[in-house]
């Protein structure tokens, strides 16, 4: 454990008895878990590599459950960490040893499919992948598509705002919500949006969306849905020079095609994920790309020529065109399947999310094979190579003393890379803990405290996942002191007209 | 009226610190283009940003666009689109409406989030504001977002500052997304729909897998009075709807075919062509049968975002109970609504059906004294409101910026 937690009040570890017990009146049956060897599955999320045991689980099914027991905690000052379906990359649904962890996994109820109105009211515990399971019957799915879809619920995805494959064209999960219900910490029950595309007053459900557990409890959500493109087909292009397939996905886009999917491996990846499914990579290229057009036949049979014709122009070595289903979900087997492929070249990995300006490609993954050596770790590079983001494996074995630390500060070297080129620390995992010390390295503190000023109107005693995000925290009272720069004339030589 | 006219960034801190020791609440202008919108602001000092109008970087290949606030729209838009690219949110052009000659600058028309037809497919303002600096009223420049198209790194402070009326904070820069044009666009045009019938046509084309861009329909009455591209398609009192697919020509062409066939019970389609096409929905994105050089220039408009499958009915009930003319967007989920000019622009009527429609109303014109005598914004449940409220302190706890033009008790 490198990153630090706040110190745990002993005062709440005090009075745990009473305070689990206060919760059961709350929360009655099965709702509240108190037993260690119980609470066990809910030490750690996504970022395996910490793990911290909460002072008491509750997992309440009501609206109204989730708003006494917040209520409860914030009159009796007791922290509380959100957690929907704990697959969090970052660290956000890390338990704190004094915290309540609030679990929204019974929340599992489609409410409502509007097909008019092209709207799905869930509950947040609603799996991603669930969603579109539920209007696929009438040709509809939900756009936005993590990795972990079939595991993520939706509110983590709101919480987290979501990207995933095809997020270039279709957005992140903030760009397809229409409403949203969540809970204050007080407790109060607050409604922003509906089925209208857009809500009125501040757009609170966008400062909501991504806010990482931070700023409320998420209890309902409307989606946008679509309606399913005709017909989806991939080419998989090989390059023998990095620069080649930065260059290529770059005319791609100059050409006004946007993809549905633009995806690059770097040679390590390609080779862990071909040996893991054998999905026809070539080996002998440094840089694959997978692109995927979607829409109507006619369309995306033009597309297709086009994108070759680009490919060729930027000197593929391969390029092959899906012909059938099965072949376009045979080149997405490797790179869909490239964690795990990569879980088994080496004992542990961590999964980096930088996102950086394509143009630096080239640049970031020569410094970063620059950092390997240095660090005496491996990376593998998968990369959504359409908006930038990219997602670094590095290589380390958890057993060997040091060497988590070692990858770690690998990680750190390379987001700050991102940042240095014009990037930024997270695409779509979050700050969470994992990168909530480097938020300095893009945010100034001015800019910080304005963004926990937010946090204050939502939650001004600091309870709801406190620890997250932000690498200092500040009394609202002090962030919200306005210095009064004197009383005279402080712009003597602006003009005035 | 004392207008500070600001160089740069230290000048908009140094300006807003200074207004906060007076005590003196500032109103943020760039071409003043959108003054006359929200509720009159109390206060006689300007802070004009107009010369903050630079184009910082444009990267064409990256999709991104970084530009001082202060930039002209009408610059930005040609330079965006000398690289054959746009934002595809399709800002209102709001200058017919408002009657104004400036179509105002890039910071102006962030705050107001005014989207046009394709909002249905590729989202408003807020979905393409990826990164800004801006003064708080706490007198700091502050970051927030990015300069890439996909970043979650801390809270997203763009989204909060898209539409919010220059009351939170002053942006300085802002950076977009932009995307490609379509090489192509189709209009299917349909006559002689009622409202209700028009709102089911609507409906069905953005349920189907055509990938519609834009669907509106503007009735006989509305069109009555219109001038422009949108008066040569009408004949006198014959409803129009309007359903666009735009893409590569050949998909443009094939869906448009294809979507009129599917539509055939609601009667046949004409089909329009790219700048034939292009000229209707700039009309009915900048609202031009209610323009303020035509005869409508005295009545209030309302711009009402309401759930779009009952828009039709929501529309009709509003005609009928005002005397007063609507037209429709985003397939029903937008309604343009001029009515007969009054003292408070039938607030309270046209808001019962609203509110009972689970949509949301704002006056976008008025004349000032209507401004003051009514919300403007619409007014919302307790709770928001309030949260709405500590929102707007954490940016600017003195109440300096923009002070009361979202908020009707605000203004003194």
């Amino acid at each position: 454990m490198t990153i630090m937690m706040p110190a745990a009040d002993q005062a709440v570890l005090a009075r745990r008895e009473a305070i689990v017990a206060a919760l059961r009146k709350l929360v009655p049956g099965e709702g509240v878990i108190s037993s260690s060897a119980e609470m066990l599955p809910y030490e750690s999320d996504g970022l395996m590599a910490y793990r911290q045991p909460p002072m008491v689980v509750v997992l309440p099914d009501t609206t109204e459950q989730v708003s006494k027991v917040l209520k409860y905690c914030h009159e009796n000052g007791i922290k509380v960490v959100p957690r929907g379906s704990g697959t969090s990359l970052s660290g956000g649904a890390l338990p704190l040893a004094d915290a309540v962890l609030l679990g929204l996994g019974k929340f599992k109820r489609v409410r409502e499919i509007d097909f008019d109105n092209r709207a799905v009211v869930v509950e947040p515990g609603v799996t991603n992948l669930a969603i579109s399971q539920a209007v696929a019957h009438a040709g509809f799915y939900y756009a936005p598509d993590p990795s972990s879809q079939i595991a993520c619920s939706i509110g983590g995805n709101v919480a987290e705002n979501s990207g995933g494959v095809h997020s270039l064209k279709y957005g992140m999960t903030t760009n397809n919500l229409l409403g949203c219900e969540i809970v204050l910490m007080s407790g109060e029950v607050i409604r922003v949006g509906g089925k209208t595309a857009e809500t009125s007053g501040y757009d609170l459900m966008g400062i909501i969306t991504g806010s990482e557990g931070l700023l409320g409890v998420i209890t309902e959500i409307t989606v946008r849905i679509l309606q399913k493109p005709e017909t989806a087909r991939a080419l998989m292009i090989g390059f023998a020079e990095v620069e080649q397939a930065g260059q290529c996905v770059a005319d791609v886009i100059s050409a006004g095609i946007i993809p549905g999917g633009m995806e690059m491996m770097d040679k390590p990846a390609i080779h862990a994920a071909e040996a893991f499914v054998h999905a026809g990579y070539p080996l002998d290229v440094e840089a694959l790309l997978i692109i995927e057009l979607d829409g109507p036949g006619v369309e995306v049979d033009e597309l297709i020529k086009r994108v070759e014709t680009i490919a060729l122009g930027c000197g593929s070595t391969t390029c092959q065109i899906s012909t059938s289903e099965q072949e376009r979900l045979l080149f997405w087997s490797g790179r869909k399947a490239a964690f795990p492929a990569v879980g088994r070249i080496s004992p542990d990995y961590l999964c980096m999310d930088g996102t950086i300006p394509r143009a630096a490609l080239p640049l970031v993954l020569r410094r970063m094979k620059e950092m390997s050596a240095k660090y005496g770790l491996g990376v593998a590079n998968v990369f959504h190579a359409g908006d930038g983001n990219l997602h670094p494996l590095i290589l380390y074995d958890a057993n060997k003393p040091g060497e988590l630390q070692l990858a770690e500060d690998f990680g750190a070297d390379i987001l700050r890379l991102c940042v240095e080129v014009g990037g930024v620390l997270t695409g779509e995992h979050g700050v969470g803990i994992e990168k909530r010390d480097l938020m300095p390295e893009m945010f100034s503190e001015v800019d910080l405290n304005q963004q926990q000023r937010i946090k204050c109107a939502f939650d001004s005693q600091g309870l709801l996942n406190p620890g997250k995000v932000f690498p200092t925290l500040h009394r609202c009272a002090e962030l919200g002191r306005v210095h009064v720069h004197g009383g005279k004339l402080a712009f003597p030589d602006l003009p005035r007209f | 009226m004392d207008i500070l006219k600001v160089r740069d960034a230290q000048d908009v801190e140094q300006a807003v610190r200074a207004a906060i020791a007076s005590e003196q609440p500032l109103e943020i202008v760039g071409h003043g283009s959108k003054r006359m919108v929200g509720q009159p602001i109390a206060t006689n000092a300007v802070l004009d940003v107009s010369a903050l109008n630079a184009v910082t970087s444009y990267e064409p290949n990256e999709l991104i666009l970084t530009v001082q606030a202060g930039a002209p729209m009408a610059d930005v838009l040609s330079l965006i689109d000398s690289k054959n690219q746009q934002f595809s949110f399709e800002p209102m052009n709001t200058s017919q409406l408002l009657g104004t000659l400036d179509i105002g600058t890039i910071g102006g028309m962030i705050s107001a989030g005014l989207a046009g037809p394709r909002r249905i497919q590729a989202g408003g303002a807020r979905d393409h504001l990826l990164g800004v600096h801006a003064v708080s009223g706490f007198g700091d420049s502050y970051k927030a977002g990015g300069r890439v198209v996909k970043n979650v790194t801390g809270y997203d402070v763009c989204k909060l500052l898209a539409g919010a009326w220059g009351t939170l904070s002053v942006m300085t820069e802002v950076t977009l997304k932009v995307m490609p044009r379509a090489e192509s666009e189709r209009t299917l045009v349909v006559r002689g729909l009622d409202d209700i019938a028009a709102n089911k046509a609507m409906t069905a084309a953005l349920g189907s897998p055509f990938d519609v861009s834009g669907a509106a329909h503007l009735p006989g009455s509305a069109l009555r009075t219109t001038q422009g591209a949108l008066a040569e398609i009408a004949s006198p009192d014959q409803p129009v709807t309007l359903i666009r697919l735009e893409g590569i020509t050949a998909s443009a062409s094939h869906r448009a075919i294809s979507l009129s066939v599917a539509l055939k019970a609601f009667g046949s389609a004409e089909i329009l062509e790219d700048a034939q096409s292009a000229a209707l929905w700039a009309g009915v994105r900048d609202v031009t049968p209610f323009a303020a050089s035509g005869p409508r220039a005295m009545w209030p408009v309302w711009r009402i975002v309401t759930p779009p499958a009952s828009g039709g009915t929501l529309g009709q009930a509003i005609a009928k109970g005002s005397q007063g003319e609507v037209i429709y967007d985003w397939g029903g989920g937008l309604i343009w609504a001029a009515l007969p000019p009054s003292a408070d622009a039938q607030a309270v009527q046209l808001r019962k059906l609203v509110n009972a429609a689970g949509g949301h109303a704002m006056l976008i014109r008025a004349p000032e004294s209507v401004r003051r005598a009514i919300d403007v914004f619409h007014p919302q449940p307790k709770g928001i409101a309030a949260l709405g409220e500590r929102v707007r302190n954490s940016f600017d706890p003195k109440n300096i910026l923009n002070r009361g033009r979202m908020s009707r008790g605000q203004a003194t």
